[in-house]
């Protein structure tokens, strides 16, 4: 991407937002009807005007860049899930748990990174994230394995690189 | 080719998907304290739901009903690590310590 300047970003991040409205309108109405889609408009703007109201299309929540990192990111995480949920699985069955207490840096540099990162911890099965100090974690993991497998910091490195 | 294969896969897949469920079901009765239960939620949400809504996905074919289909799994993934984070933290804050080995 060129390099944009403040306010350019800022409308191309309000134009995405207002497409990603849309096409969330259409995809749960299904509708074509000119008059519908006209409906569809005013209640898209109407949200629009909210979440404008509610400061909540600030720079650092609607990251742009990260948005077509995002499926690949998401093939990723949904094999990180499958190979962590059969190791959780495999503990359940045979009782061999060793619940741990252990601390993960993180080195994501905005606020979104940083909830993305814990967010993965969490979503993946065998470990969640208790408490976020600045740049440290609090994780309760499972197993020792799964423990190990988080200090490997690939995960981490992974989320840090989605935001470059 | 008297069955279908379409309806075989999603079958399998139905199948993984409930063994999950299963699993996390058993994990939420058998783990020790509130932390490990809380991973067993965990492997429900992500993984079992995930599985029956791919196998029903295949089963009705690839239309705008399997977009809606889509976005359950999209909702899971923002809610279920906040829910358990919530829980965790609830725990941690109000003193619980997680328990160490196999204890009954």
């Amino acid at each position: 991407m060129a390099k944009l300047n403040k306010d350019s970003l800022k409308t191309l991040s309000f134009i995405t937002y207002f497409i990603i409205l849309f096409v969330f309108w259409f995809i749960l109405s299904g509708y074509l009807k000119s008059l519908l889609l006209f409906f569809g408009l005013v209640s898209v703007l109407f949200v629009f005007w909210m979440s404008y109201r509610a400061k909540a299309l600030e720079e650092d929540s609607l990251p742009l860049k990260i948005i077509l990192r995002l499926p690949f990111y998401w093939i990723w995480l949904f094999k990180e899930i499958f190979k962590s949920g059969v190791t959780t699985t495999a503990l359940i069955w045979n009782g061999k748990y060793s619940p741990q207490l252990i601390s993960v840096k993180a080195s994501q540099k905005n606020r979104t990174g940083i909830a993305n990162y814990a967010n993965a911890i969490t979503l993946t099965p065998g470990t969640v994230t208790i408490e976020i100090d600045k740049k440290k974690f609090l994780v309760h993991a499972l197993s020792k394995k799964l423990s190990e497998d988080l200090q490997t910091d690939d995960m981490n490195k992974v989320i840090t690189d989605l935001d470059k | 080719m008297s069955y279908n294969y379409i309806e075989l896969i999603s079958l399998v897949l139905l199948a993984i998907g409930c063994f999950f469920i299963l699993s996390g079901s058993l994990g939420l009765i058998k783990l020790p304290d509130v932390f490990s239960r809380i991973h067993a939620a965990g492997l429900i949400d992500t993984l079992g739901s995930g599985f029956i809504v791919l196998a029903l996905i295949i089963y009705s074919g690839f239309s705008l009903l399997s977009l809606k289909l889509l976005l359950i799994p999209l909702f899971l993934i923002f809610t279920s690590p906040v829910t358990g984070h919530a829980i965790a933290l609830f725990a941690h804050e109000s003193g619980y310590k997680p328990r160490g080995k196999n204890k009954k």
